[in-house]
């Protein structure tokens, strides 16, 4: 092994550790405060259970479609594949739907300030403080989906190992791309104080492509402009995957999603190096 | 002649407080504005929602677009007005939880409708002003409809703001009632936004008692479809059950209130 490669090995595993220290004490903080998870469950399985009698509903007296083992069927998915579709679909948006408000915050505050001088990526220590908790928000939000769709759907669709860590790799890149969209829109306010107006139709858009519905059901010219935008990537890839996606389907509804995250990383270090001009630090 | 005056004097006081609370909130018009846009796109993303999937099954529950529109319309509204009036009802808790009931008890007017008042949430106006979008763009919209729906939303409005206030009245028997009134309020408007028929029949007695759906969404939008003036005034009425039933649960709570004393002023 040559000294360069000892050299950039030994950097990678700093970074890896610098990072990772930071994720772990944004983690232990969300471990701390264990009974503020009992709204967003409260939110979350409430939901959960609505849709699933709107699911029941609607496919309620539709006749079986051939092929689909005698299930009714709408754009392609049965009762079963709808519910569960809409659980792993909105673990996205419980998970890791409101990094904004902190980030938001923080650049309205002035909070940044502080974190320029200190020897590591603004983005990247954002991503890493952010990231720690989310992970914990999110294996609370997959375990409480599989118990209310158990109850309320009976077992998923597709019960397979490889298709449930792929799922969860999904979420994971989910996670990272609603983040570096949401970091990008927050450092609007070095701009625009009043920046929650931006986040909104984002996460409305987010809400109306793929996660309330699967793409499939909305009208063809609008699917058809869907499909350029990152919002597919952000829920219904997992929930896709989870519950009809083909091997190739999702290699390459993942493949989608880590374009998009590069997509996104560039984009939130370009508005933060354009916003970092706008900072004028007054001393205190 | 005596009674006649307190009402004038009610009416006044609430003139002021509505007045004082709208010219604070304009003090901060963008952020006015972006709050009662947010909330207007919050409600069409779901109108989104449901015009895609009717469109696709063609009703559900019974329940076709026009019929979902409306109790989002309605709910919308009756929730917007409950908020903009009694802008303080989902702190009601927290302020007798931190003592600060106090101030209201020293003041002439009643301390329940005075507390109240005293504030009104920004983005509730957006709520309210998006359930009458709604109702302009109904087939059949006029004046008839207009001044039904507006009833209605009257109705929701009392209903909706006497089952928060009274959930948030258990914080006097209990100490704090902030999980009871946080599930509370995300039970009542999760149900009343939702087709009635999409529920099993073993729950519907609920909608009608302890989360009245009922009464907020469901009997109206049988009213509005049906034009039936002969029920709103029964509407009116269950909505001032409802209010007396949480104002009773208030002068009981205010009989086991602790001062904390507390000192305060209001500006």
């Amino acid at each position: 092994m040559s000294a360069a490669t000892r050299r950039l090995r030994a950097r990678l595993r700093a970074v890896a550790r610098k990072y990772g220290l930071i994720a772990a004490t944004g983690l232990k903080s969300r471990l701390a405060y264990l009974a503020n998870y009992a709204g967003s469950m409260l939110t979350y399985g409430l939901f959960v259970f609505v849709f699933s009698r709107i699911w029941t509903a609607a496919f309620l007296g539709r006749a079986p479609a051939e092929g689909q083992g005698g299930a009714a069927t709408i754009a392609g998915y049965d009762r079963t594949m709808a519910i569960w579709y809409f659980i792993v679909a909105e673990i996205s948006v419980f998970g890791f739907g409101r990094f904004f408000w902190r980030l938001a915050d923080d650049v309205k505050s002035g909070q940044v300030a502080y974190l320029l001088a200190r020897p590591y990526s603004f983005v990247g220590y954002h991503w890493a403080e952010a990231m720690g908790p989310a992970l914990v928000d999110m294996a609370v939000f997959v375990a409480e989906g599989i118990l209310i769709g158990l109850l309320v759907a009976g077992p998923p669709p597709l019960l397979e190992p490889a298709r449930a860590l792929a799922v969860l790799g999904s979420l994971l890149l989910a996670g990272s791309l609603q983040f570096f969209l949401q970091l990008s829109i927050a450092m609007t306010a070095f701009w625009v104080e009043e920046n929650a107006a931006f986040f909104w139709i984002f996460q409305k858009l987010a809400l109306v492509v793929g996660t309330l519905l699967p793409i499939e059901f909305l009208p063809d010219a609008a699917r058809a402009v869907a499909v350029f935008t990152p919002f597919p990537s952000l829920s219904y890839a997992p929930a896709r995957i989870a519950v009809a996606a083909t091997g190739s389907e999702a290699l390459r509804l993942v493949a989608a999603q880590v374009l998009w995250l590069a997509g996104a990383v560039a984009l939130a270090n370009l508005v933060f190096r354009a916003a970092r001009g706008k900072l004028a630090v007054q001393g205190g | 002649m005596a009674k006649r005056s307190t009402f004038r004097a009610y009416a006044r006081f609430l003139g002021a407080a509505f007045r004082a609370n709208l010219l604070a909130v304009m003090e901060y018009r963008i952020n006015f504005l972006i709050q009662v846009f947010g909330m207007m796109l919050n409600n069409a993303a779901f109108a989104f929602f449901w015009g895609v999937l009717i469109d696709r099954t063609g009703g559900v529950g019974g329940y076709g677009f026009e019929d979902v529109m409306f109790i989002w319309a309605v709910v919308s509204s009756a929730f917007g007005l409950a908020h903009v009036l009694f802008g303080n009802i989902r702190s009601l808790g927290r302020i007798v939880m931190q003592g600060e009931l106090d101030l209201y008890l020293l003041q002439p007017k009643d301390p329940f409708l005075n507390l109240l008042v005293s504030k009104t949430v920004v983005s509730a106006w957006g709520d309210l002003i998006y359930g009458f979008i709604v109702l302009c763009l109904l087939p059949g919209f006029g004046l008839e409809r207009l001044l039904l729906f507006s009833l209605l939303s009257v109705s929701g409005g009392l209903v909706f703001a006497a089952t928060f206030a009274a959930a948030e009245c258990l914080t006097f028997f209990m100490g704090n009632s902030q999980a009871i009134s946080g599930a509370l309020t995300e039970f009542l408007l999760s149900f009343s936004l939702y087709p009635e028929t999409i529920f099993d029949k073993g729950m519907r007695w609920v909608f009608y008692s302890i989360l009245p759906s009922g009464f907020i969404a469901f009997l109206p939008l049988a009213v509005f479809k049906n034009l039936d003036w002969r029920l709103a005034p029964l509407l009116l009425l269950v909505a001032c059950c409802y209010a007396a039933g949480a104002y009773a649960l208030f002068r009981a709570g205010l009989r086991r209130y602790e001062s904390g004393n507390q000192m305060g002023a209001r500006i």
